[in-house]
């Protein structure tokens, strides 16, 4: 264990990394504009998500993500608010995924820290540090829009709006292979799963796929999917659903799936290091498993229409620092993120919540990573703070994820949102129905 | 249906064999020392984090590895018997505190160690018996199951064979007896920390391959060791092991054919009906009650 910490503190890896992150850095002071700032103005960001635990896959590559964006950002001048550049400072709070340690982290970084802005997973978290952001008025951001509610105007979700995208994946798997009529769905019974399980049973009525069975709910502590997979394929679908798994759980469910002897199509909201699957499986079995998370170094995120900066780049930087195998859903995310409000607090000349929000708002639509977006979500979240456009579907090919297409989700929702709205209903996530 | 039955029959082995390993090894350490120590989830990870650095990093066999796991995490267990539980003997709440507070140690360890995402361990085969079209036992899992049988017959060889076997169950029955008898009650603690421990990782590092590694896999891991040895009755090795079986059974069984979260449910109740009918357990003495 001591080599593998003194390795953890310096590998090839990480020098070469180093070395990739001054070159990266250079990079991106040569592309974007340049400006100087004085070393005590900085903007500090803080950073409230699972850093450890089993959740840790959706908050600590987001951290890995915004350090990389942070150096670049600096390495370029800063950021510009009121005329003046402001160097940006990540402070991080590991909340475990627990609510109580988020709503201690969330007092922690406004009152001790004097963070600007926080930046959250969100879910099970949310109700905890829900007090604080009503009683500070601080701006937050979310990557589950299943925790906005009008009760808090200072929650946004401009980046993932999890898990309405999941329809794009099944409405594009309608359309690609109408002889798929049967699914079966498993999810860990929280925060997460629920209101996916809800979206996908919306996104399988409105494509004419017929449900086998009620989605199947796992306790979040189990170790041994063997039971859950025979029980899920015990009927030959023709789509074994994974909802929104953590990666803990894709992992052994896939490889269980293998080693039963399953053939079908798998569809899933992620596969991080899905590398790793292909791994425990075999490229055959996951060739055409269709999720919704890219790897950045996808040509198709050179299009002009992608608001994301220097996204293969950006991989590239991630990927020499951490691993290619390390990539997972919310690498980019929280980037993405800083993004926004980085164009808003320019926007609004100041770093306040109240005047950013204002500034991302204004207008009603912005520039999401993936394109234009509006600011959307009254309907089904009771407040229009999710900025919500298209999503790309990605489909493992030769073990390699690649983006087969982008799709509208408010295209989706104008023909189908009775359906998901009767689905959310009927598991208790519709806003007015969450405690 | 016959080979949905079939099917979940083999499930429910598999998680009965690593169930009974951690539970038997959980029972020894409680029955000769009487100490219930929280950290044995810790272990179980421990010999798990032993197979990906030794078996995944180092690229080693697999067999190696798990020899290298069970050694290593049956020392960590000698190291706690003489740190800890030895000079709390005489408290009994000072090991179970301690045994608390060296899981979290174990956890911080491990993430500083190993980071905190989940450890990719490389399948050790993918070869499957294909019983029928539905019916399927991979040959990892059977090496598993036939693992743990030979390991626990090896334990019961060992306890009613062997003089520090004898001993063992002597300091188990009556510690102040046996000291009179000359048996020596650091020596049967010391034995009886090793092996306890050393199941705890063996079983943590047979299963690694097939579950997802990381610091916090230890607590679902204790949380059903307990409920095993509380059904069986703390301090009965046969009622671990028996319990483990019709547990995993149980469980395995209700998430097939309703849920999993309706099997957790199912498995509290199934103890909590035993300690309102026989607070003991159901192979318990009222010694160790």
């Amino acid at each position: 264990m001591v080599a593998k910490m003194f390795k953890n503190v310096l590998t090839r890896r990480r020098l070469l990394g180093s070395g990739a992150a001054v070159a990266g850095s250079a990079a991106a002071a040569a592309i974007l504009p340049k400006s100087a700032f004085a070393a005590d103005k900085v903007v500090k960001i803080g950073f409230l998500a699972p850093l450890t635990g089993p959740v840790a896959a959706w908050g600590k590559p987001g951290l890995d993500g915004c350090l990389i964006w942070g150096e670049w950002i600096n390495a370029a001048g800063g950021i510009n608010i009121g005329g003046e550049a402001h160097a940006v400072e990540f402070v991080a709070y590991d909340n475990e995924y627990d609510p109580a340690k988020a709503r201690t982290g969330a007092t922690k970084l406004i009152r001790e820290d004097g963070v600007k802005f926080i930046m959250m997973l969100g879910g099970d978290t949310w109700p905890g540090a829900q007090p604080v952001a009503d009683r500070t008025g601080m701006l937050f951001s979310t990557l589950l829009p299943s925790d906005l509610s009008p009760d808090t105007t200072t929650l946004i979700a401009p980046c993932e709006v999890h898990p309405i995208y999941n329809v794009t994946g099944v409405e594009w798997l309608a359309d690609n292979m109408p002889e798929l009529k049967t699914a079966v769905m498993c999810a860990q019974d929280d925060a997460l799963g629920l209101p996916s399980v809800a979206t996908y049973l919306a996104a399988f009525e409105a494509a004419g796929i017929e449900m086998q069975d009620d989605p199947l709910l796992f306790d979040p502590a189990t170790t041994d999917f063997a039971p859950v997979v025979t029980r899920l394929i015990s009927g030959n679908p023709d789509i074994v659903c994974l909802d929104t798994c953590y990666a803990d759980y894709v992992h052994p469910i896939c490889e269980q799936l293998f080693q039963q002897g399953y053939g079908g199509q798998v569809i899933s909201c992620t596969a991080d290091f899905y590398q790793q699957i292909v791994a425990k499986t075999s490229e055959e079995f996951m060739e055409g498993f269709v999720f919704q998370f890219p790897d950045f170094d996808d040509p198709a995120l050179n299009d002009e229409s992608i608001n994301f900066q220097m996204p293969n780049e950006f991989y590239a930087e991630y990927a020499s620092r951490y691993g290619a195998d390390q990539w997972g859903a919310v690498s980019w995310e929280y980037a993405s993120i800083m993004d926004l409000w980085k164009a808003g607090a320019e926007k609004a000349g100041s770093a306040e919540p109240d005047a950013v929000l204002a500034a991302m708002k204004e207008g009603g639509s912005g520039l999401h990573a993936f394109g234009e977006a509006d600011w959307w979500g009254k309907d089904l979240f009771g407040i229009d703070n999710a900025l919500v456009g298209n999503w790309p579907i990605v489909v493992i090919e030769g073990g390699k994820a690649t983006i087969k297409e982008f799709r509208s989700i408010p295209e989706w929702y104008a023909k189908h949102g009775e359906l998901l709205k009767k689905h959310m209903s009927a598991y208790g996530q519709m806003w007015d129905q969450r405690t | 249906m016959v080979e949905l039955l079939a099917q979940t029959g083999l499930n429910a082995l598999y998680a009965a064999s690593y169930t009974a390993l951690v539970a038997v090894g959980l029972v020894l350490i409680f029955g000769v020392m009487g100490v219930i120590n929280f950290a044995h989830g810790e272990l179980f990870m421990l010999g798990a984090y032993a197979i990906v650095a030794v078996y995944a990093d180092w690229n080693l066999p697999y067999l190696v590895a798990v020899a290298v796991g069970m050694a290593f995490v049956g020392i960590v267990g000698l190291g706690m018997e003489r740190a800890f539980f030895r000079p709390l003997r005489d408290n009994p709440l000072g090991g179970l505190v301690a045994s608390i507070g060296f899981l979290m140690i174990l956890q911080a360890l491990a993430s500083m160690g190993f980071g905190v995402r989940m450890e990719h361990v490389p399948p050790v085969t993918q070869d499957v018996i294909v019983i029928s079209e539905k019916v399927r036992l991979p040959v990892f899992r059977l090496a598993v199951i036939l693992a743990a049988v030979v390991l626990l017959a090896s334990l019961w060889a060992f306890l009613t064979k062997t003089r520090f076997g004898w001993a063992l169950r002597a300091s188990a029955q009556d510690p102040e007896a046996a000291a009179l008898q000359g048996i020596s009650i650091n020596q049967t603690a010391r034995i009886a920390m090793f092996i306890g421990a050393a199941l705890a990782g063996v079983a943590g590092a047979l299963t690694a391959p097939l579950i997802s590694v990381n610091p916090h896999m230890g607590h679902s891991v204790i949380v059903t060791a307990f409920i095993v040895i509380i059904v069986g009755g703390i301090g009965s090795l046969e009622g671990a092991v028996i319990v483990a079986v019709a547990y995993a059974f149980v469980h395995t069984f209700v998430t097939t054919f309703f849920d999993g979260v309706i099997a957790d449910i199912v498995g509290l109740l199934l103890m909590l009906v035993v300690l309102i009918v026989k607070p003991t357990g159901l192979f318990g003495s009222t010694d160790r009650a």
